[in-house]
């Protein structure tokens, strides 16, 4: 993990009980995980009162240090040791390395949720609608009596917001060559999560 | 159910006597050719030559024939039908033999041409698929993130269209799922009752 000097001052300033006493310190990092994860967390979040004796200047430092570590441990799945080792060596006392170790820990999932939903994929199927009629006629060609499938896939973007849908028309044949096909992925699947 | 042809029609129609059967047999072919392939006019000078006609005579005569076999077809008029509407025509009994024939002969593929247009949405084609495991991205190392890659292939109006898909595990569950209810409705007494009584 690299990390900026920045941070580690951050840390150093984070450390010390005479700038952060241990409410504050508490506060700070609570803060600091809520801003990553809550999706409705303002930029109030350093408002409490407890912090109001803090120069703002230093608040705010502490803070981004405390986040952009957050996410890089986060980011290559940081243990136990590998944080206690850092800590420690920004002279984080024994107590404040606990506190730091137990609100990681309890922030893990959402952290690495967060940190795994972020990136380019291809466009993703999340839905199927599908609606089944029989062919009478057209203006072409009369007397036709055959069913047909229509089947609609919902598709999710990454890259735009927009939600675009693939829509076609199919035979019963066809119909069951696809549905066969994605049988076969199916069950390949379930044989590799065997393996 | 009666053809009914117009007077004009009947005017085009009425150069096929004249000519050999022969002839009319490969006015047949010319005609279907034209409907596979868009009309050639050179085709019509050819032949107008050789007939010692105007090559309009020998177009309006193809025309009359073509019209007559697409709406034959479209219709899917009956042989008895088909007889009945020829033989306002006036013609040979030898030349109505040869029209019914040219009408069985070419009717499954004329219905399959007219099919084609249709208004129609893209139409599946095929699908093909593959495993993929996400193991890390530049914002989370060490993942395990199963995801079925496929790539749907589809035609519409001639042109081959790829559309390269994602999805998940669970969903692909779901799809499978809900495709094959689509499939029992099929089967369904409900539309087996329609299939049978709509004819």
């Amino acid at each position: 993990m690299e990390l900026s000097e920045s941070v580690q001052k951050g840390f150093q300033m984070l450390a010390d009980p005479g700038s952060f006493d241990s409410n504050a310190f508490t506060l700070l990092l609570r803060a600091a995980f809520q801003s990553l994860l809550d999706a409705q967390a303002d930029e109030a979040v350093l408002d409490h009162p407890d912090l109001k004796h803090i120069d703002p200047v230093v608040l705010k430092h502490c803070h981004a240090a405390a986040a952009t570590y957050i996410l890089e441990a986060g980011k290559h799945r940081a243990d136990k040791s590998t944080l206690s080792t850092y800590l420690e060596d920004c002279k984080f006392d024994r107590e404040r390395i606990e506190l730091f170790c137990t609100e990681y820990q309890n922030n893990k999932n959402s952290l690495e949720i967060l940190l795994g939903s972020i990136g380019r994929s291809l466009p993703h199927i999340t839905d199927v609608s599908w609606r089944l009629e029989y062919q009478i006629k057209t203006n072409q060609l009369h007397r036709m009596y055959r069913p047909a499938y229509l089947v609609t896939l919902s598709v999710q973007n990454t890259d735009s917001p927009s939600y675009p849908e693939i829509s076609f028309s199919c035979s019963m044949e066809q119909l069951q060559d696809l549905v066969g096909k994605l049988k076969d992925a199916s069950k390949s699947l379930e044989r590799a999560t065997q393996l | 159910m009666l053809l009914e042809l117009s007077e004009e029609h009947k005017e085009h129609l009425a150069f096929l006597p004249q000519v050999d059967s022969s002839v009319v047999a490969e006015f047949g072919r010319i005609a279907v050719e034209f409907l596979r392939r868009g009309a050639n006019p050179k085709i019509y000078e050819g032949a107008a030559r050789k007939l010692n006609v105007s090559s309009d005579t020998v177009q309006h005569g193809v025309e009359g024939l073509t019209y007559l076999l697409t709406e034959s077809s479209k219709l899917m008029i009956s042989e008895l039908d088909f007889q009945d509407s020829v033989f306002v025509l006036g013609f040979s009994e030898e030349l109505n033999k040869l029209l019914l024939q040219l009408y069985l002969d070419n009717r499954k593929e004329i219905r399959m041409i007219l099919s084609e247009l249709a208004p129609s949405l893209p139409s599946y084609h095929n699908l093909e698929w593959r495993l993929d495991v996400q193991l890390a991205s530049r914002s989370l190392r060490q993942q395990i993130k199963p995801a079925v890659t496929i790539k749907l292939h589809l035609n519409q109006n001639g042109d081959h269209n790829t559309k390269i898909l994602q999805t998940d595990p669970a969903t692909l569950l779901h799809l499978v799922q809900q495709l094959e209810q689509a499939l029992e409705e099929m089967k369904t007494n409900h539309c087996r009752r329609v299939v049978r009584n709509i004819k």
